[in-house]
């Protein structure tokens, strides 16, 4: 349980609301679009349309709040670290100074600026892995790959083999604490003591791990032989979904936060 | 001393969209020297449970206590109760990572610091207690054995540590016949001669039947009946209640009962009925 708890980036929270049925590959454009508008900007009054977008689309998307500060977490080392070396490095006009410390005006406003694009980016992409499933999402990169098939990009197969990755991450997350709750019965500690002693406390962890996931990769490929999967052949899809009323305010929204933030930088 | 459990309850994922109680004011208690079944249909919470009395989980109310101790997560208590409880989880071999059966067995010996004789007479005597001819296997990768050697190898690297209490969740799933047996035999034998408590999770209600004399009957997080084994499988709706099944004998003494006969046969174990089929019948015959 506590090892996938901690995988929030691309986990999904199911849910009913319009951002939820919304088509992926509209949120996966949309997503991109609002990252390059993130990195359009250059002042961070810029962010502004993007930064509503976002607040709208969480708010509609009824996902707790706390959901998106737990997708924050795992990178709230790389932000305070990133602040911190703004704050003090950046030269410019003192507007404190101890000693050889110095905090510059210049360097307070890049590191809000950076402080809002970290934030931003992440919760853009945590706002489409929670508002989508894994499954929904790989068909979008499927689609938005497909037209590379023409120039010999084998998309259909890379899509194939991400939907198996997704698929099976849970699996194996769960195998992997499974697999952990027995050693740590027969006594094994795991990731204590000196660097050599917590390498080696992983051995029975992972050869397990190995030997399950061959034996699975093994089965997976007969019981889809079985099922009559043949590589290159034409695919269908179960659920095929249909352009929807809303994905068009998706879209509309996005050009119009993108085109904001790229008339903002290019006219104020 | 013995394992006891007070109003214990447990909850996955608190406070999410998929928050669900697992277990529901949990009250057991379990002898020492007892062999012990925990059934109930799937999901009744019995693996939830099971994790709960070596630590590997912690109760959200209520107190689990082995031998006095309560059980927390701080690191002395921990090691005291891992000390004194085994759990073979479902399928143990999925376990095996070494390259010989002998330093398969060994592991848990060595992680609780015995020393190199200890660890040699452990490995030896956890081997023969599961049926195993230590001078033949000891030294062959745990990966080339048939299921059921593997299942036993697996049986024995917990039992080496010489823990007082195991608790094995479906030790016989997906063994043939002999090897199911064999399995429990050797685990009853274990029981007698080294005083090991043994806590068998079962669908198996055969098995639970010849082989439990207690039995926790779990039933969507709840203890439904706690007891003698016969005593359950005597009350034929608490059984339907539960989701669980007669075993054999105790459907042909039913079944008996209900004709009107006046054969009575022994009910707590397949052969055992038989043999006593066999007696009234032959009886009948010189009548």
């Amino acid at each position: 349980m506590a090892l996938s708890r901690s995988f929030v980036l691309g986990q999904h929270y199911p849910g009913t609301s319009v951002v939820h049925r919304s088509g992926a590959l509209v949120k996966l454009v949309s997503t991109i679009a609002l990252m390059i508008g993130v990195f359009v900007a250059t002042k961070t009054a810029q962010y502004i349309p993007i930064a509503f977008f976002l607040v709208v689309g969480i708010g509609v998307s009824r996902i707790p709040l706390r959901f998106f500060a737990r997708g924050l977490k795992p990178i709230l080392f790389l932000i305070v670290l990133t602040v911190v070396v703004q704050i003090f490095f950046t030269p410019g006009t003192p507007v404190w100074q101890f000693w050889f410390v110095r905090v510059t005006r210049e360097g307070l406003g890049l590191a809000g600026f950076i402080l809002c694009r970290l934030v931003l980016l992440t919760l853009v992409s945590v706002l489409l892995t929670a508002s989508t499933s894994p499954i929904e999402l790989t068909d979008a990169v499927s689609d938005l790959l497909k037209p590379l098939s023409h120039i010999g990009v084998p998309s259909a197969e890379i899509a194939l083999v991400m939907s198996i990755a997704m698929r099976f991450v849970p699996t194996i997350l769960e195998e992997t604490e499974r697999i952990i709750r027995a050693q740590v019965s027969r006594g094994a500690r795991i990731g204590e003591g000196s660097l050599v002693v917590r390498m080696k406390s992983f051995i029975p962890i992972l050869i397990p791990l190995f030997v399950s996931s061959f034996r699975r990769a093994d089965d997976l490929a007969v019981a889809m032989e079985a099922r009559g999967f043949r590589v290159g052949s034409p695919r269908t899809r179960y659920h095929a979904r249909h352009f929807q009323s809303f994905d068009a305010f998706i879209l509309l929204g996005t050009a119009a936060a993108l085109s904001g933030v790229i008339l903002w930088r290019l006219f104020l | 001393m013995s394992i006891e459990l007070k109003n214990v309850d447990y909850v996955y994922d608190s406070g999410e969209p998929f928050e669900y109680f697992a277990l529901r004011g949990i009250s057991l208690h379990i002898d020492d020297g007892a062999f012990v079944g925990i059934v109930g249909r799937t999901g009744s919470g019995k693996s939830t449970l099971v994790e709960h009395l070596n630590g590997l989980l912690f109760s959200a109310r209520g107190d689990v206590i082995v031998d006095d101790e309560i059980v927390s997560n701080e690191r002395t208590v921990l090691a005291k109760v891992r000390r004194r409880v085994g759990i073979v989880f479902q399928y143990p071999e999925d376990q095996f990572f070494a390259e010989t059966i002998f330093e398969e067995v060994a592991f848990g010996c060595r992680n609780y610091g015995f020393s190199k004789e200890q660890v040699d007479e452990s490995v030896h005597k956890a081997m023969s207690t599961v049926g195993l001819d230590p001078e033949r296997f000891l030294s062959l990768s745990p990966f080339q054995l048939s299921g059921g050697e593997q299942r036993r190898v697996a049986i024995a690297s917990v039992i080496a540590m010489g823990q007082k209490y195991i608790i094995l969740d479906e030790p016989t799933a997906g063994l043939d016949s002999g090897s199911k047996l064999a399995v429990l035999t050797e685990l009853e034998s274990l029981r007698q001669t080294a005083n090991v408590t043994v806590i068998l999770v079962s669908h198996n209600m055969d098995e639970v039947a010849e082989f439990c004399k207690q039995v926790v009957v779990l039933d969507g997080g709840t203890v439904a009946f706690q007891g003698s084994t016969d005593a359950f499988f005597s009350d034929a709706d608490l059984v339907d209640r539960t989701g669980l099944e007669l075993p054999q004998s105790y459907r042909l003494a039913r079944a008996l009962k209900e004709c009107g006969s006046t054969l009575t046969v022994n009910e707590c174990s397949t052969d055992r009925m038989l043999d006593s089929l066999r007696l009234c019948v032959s009886d009948l015959g010189g009548a």
